[in-house]
């Protein structure tokens, strides 16, 4: 028994442990390589959609899984934010390296509204009062083809090139790439942010939200900040979709119900309330989607049967898999 | 905007009439939907497909099988009671049982799962084909200057017929009075001897007939195909939101209102602001007067 005092590490370097490194190593590696050595597009359209479609199921789980806050709007503002960048372009001529940022703008001053109108609201209330604001978004898209095109639909451009690095149409692999960047990103702000005091908040909001307000935490403005930054979150990430889609229309398939649907179910599948597993759900259930795509509207028969069987038997979703698997 | 059009009388009223019909549609739908909630606070999103299924037996029975509409409609009635029951024992009462702290929620998630799903197995098996009958009821009636055909007649009174004969069973027998009592304390009802676990079954059988009667009357707006359901239930969330969650007399009145309210819309705007114009005024009501248009309640808030 010595009696060196061994210096304190910092909270986030004692969690690096080796064989964590390792596992990040591995998954990164995956992600990286896969897409550039199969040298095939299917391969890293499916990539593409995997990883953007996981990483918006995670921002979604920073609002249900950590907030408790059900948005079920959520298609509404990923329009919001695709179209603001589009528009951005074809009205005023705005880069879209610019339109992204301004798409994230937007849609936090939405979310932030949507916040101070939902105040009051919890749970259910809060599920059918973000529904109608997406759909009343949806629909004014649809109702204003003067400016939007609505349904006819609406040509984005292609991102211009930055640093030398060309994002024609054709070039998926670019696109991958500055996808890994953004949703890394955005997926390290969110841990940092859960594992601050912002998180504890969000937690402790969703548990009980009047003992958080006797301990003296203000609910309503933590509702606030998770709302508007999830928002923020979720229009950067839109206005990338819009310039790789290339094209948008305000259809239910595309930003309704059916396309809410989707992300929350990647989000339950993969657990609430842990981030990552939205990732791992991405990749399972979309490349689930496109690798049986022969099947027809039989995955999706499965798909809402793996969302019943989540709520009835698995809510922690992948994430209580993870003892065994990993 | 012509203002001559905005005051003519006779322009005005007939407006007004289509609205009502357009509104007992909407009554009817929210019926089922806001009798599931107020008794079980399940918020039933799969109820658009409850509409599509009734849809589905209408064109079964009066089409395919040649019978009466009425007999389409009881069929309708009968099917989806029974299958709603199915519903709610498998899944539903699986999830209650385990009643977490927001099952609630849970719920509403499920009912997403069990709409998805419902929808593409009607797609399998029925093909994305709009099976419709485009008249029930040939010819039409003068009443004064207004002229409206049976068909929107018959439309509004089945719906009026149905809602007063939902209203008699809940008032007067015997399970009425049981759902009642559950509605009102589930654990004093069950003290008193009443089977809560039944009643809780036939009242989300009663909701699913309720969109399935919807569904059969209705084939002639809505023809039978796998996503009909969609703005049947959008508009029956409006109305139960509108007339406050669980208030099934407020859930009539408010279908009525959005129905003149939207009829009114679709005549002085564009067509497909009249959705947007619903969206507003839900997102209102839930601002300023979560509990409905239509409620007194006050005191926790929701």
């Amino acid at each position: 028994m010595s009696a060196v005092a061994y210096p304190e590490k910092p909270a986030f370097l004692r969690e690096v442990t080796f064989w964590r490194v390792v596992k990040v190593l591995i998954l990164l590696g995956f992600l990286i390589f896969v897409p550039f050595y199969s040298d095939s597009r299917f391969i890293t359209t499916v990539f593409i959609s995997a990883v953007m479609f996981g990483v918006f199921a995670a921002i979604y789980d920073l609002m249900i899984g950590y907030g408790g806050l059900i948005n079920f709007g959520y298609a509404g503002f990923i329009a919001a934010g695709a179209y603001t960048s589009a528009l951005a372009w074809f009205h005023f001529g705005i880069s879209p390296w610019i339109g992204m940022f301004l798409g994230g703008v937007m849609c936090a001053v939405l979310g932030f509204l949507l916040g101070v109108i939902s105040l009051r609201l919890r749970g259910l209330y809060l599920a059918l009062m973000t529904f109608f604001v997406g759909e009343a978004i949806r629909f004014s898209i649809a109702n204003t083809p003067e400016y939007t095109r609505g349904m006819l639909g609406l040509s984005v451009a292609p991102l211009p090139d930055l640093f030398g690095i060309s994002f024609a149409r054709g070039e998926l692999l670019n696109y991958y790439y500055l996808l890994l960047v953004m949703g890394a990103a955005i997926m390290i702000f969110m841990t940092v942010l859960v594992r601050s005091k912002f998180g504890l908040a969000f937690k402790a909001m969703r548990e009980d939200q009047l003992a958080t307000e006797s301990l003296g935490i203000s609910t309503t403005r933590y509702k606030l900040y998770n709302f508007t930054i999830a928002s923020f979150l979720t229009g950067i990430l839109a206005g990338f979709y819009a310039h790789y889609l290339g094209i948008l229309s305000p259809t239910p398939e595309e930003f309704g119900v059916p396309k809410t649907v989707q992300i929350l179910t990647i989000t339950y599948v993969g657990g609430r309330g842990t981030l990552w597993g939205s990732l791992f759900s991405g990749f399972l259930l979309i490349g689930f989607q496109e690798y049986f795509r022969a099947l027809g509207a039989w995955r999706l028969v499965m798909f809402g049967a793996l969302l019943i069987f989540v709520m009835l038997y698995a809510r922690r979703g992948l994430a209580g898999l993870k003892k065994y698997v990993w | 905007m012509d203002l001559d059009l905005l005051l003519n009388p006779i322009i005005l009223s007939e407006i007004l009439l289509q609205g009502m019909v357009r509104g007992s549609m909407y009554a009817l739908m929210g019926c089922g939907l806001s009798l599931i909630f107020g008794l079980m606070g399940v918020k039933n999103f799969s109820h658009g497909e409850f509409f599509m299924l009734g849809t589905y037996m209408m064109y079964f029975v009066a089409v395919m099988m040649d019978m009466p509409f009425l007999a389409g409609i009881f069929a309708a009635a009968v099917v989806l009671f029974i299958f709603g029951m199915l519903v709610e024992r498998s899944l539903i009462a699986t999830l209650r049982k385990r009643a977490g702290r927001d099952w609630l929620l849970d719920a509403f998630v499920l009912t997403i799962g069990m709409m998805v799903v419902m929808q593409n197995l009607a797609l399998l098996i029925f093909g994305s084909r709009r099976r419709g009958i485009a008249r029930l009821v040939e010819g039409s009636v003068d009443i004064g200057p207004i002229s409206i055909t049976l068909e929107r007649l018959t439309i509004l009174l089945v719906a009026v017929l149905v809602v007063i004969v939902l209203w008699a069973f809940i008032k007067y027998t015997r399970t009425g009075k049981a759902i009642r009592a559950t509605g009102q304390d589930p654990d004093a009802a069950q003290t008193l001897g009443i089977d809560v676990n039944r009643v809780y079954t036939y009242t989300f059988g009663i909701g699913a007939a309720l969109a399935g009667i919807a569904g059969g009357l209705l084939i002639s707006i809505f023809p039978a195909y796998p996503t009909v359901g969609f703005q049947p239930v959008i508009k029956s969330i409006a109305v139960v939101i509108l007339g406050g969650l669980g208030n099934v007399p407020g859930a009539i009145a408010a279908g009525l209102l959005l129905g003149v309210i939207e009829a009114y819309s679709l005549f002085f705007f564009a067509a497909g602001w009249q959705n947007v114009i619903t969206a507003i005024l839900v997102v209102l009501v839930l601002m300023v007067r979560p509990y409905g248009l239509f409620s007194s309640a006050k005191g926790e808030r929701p």
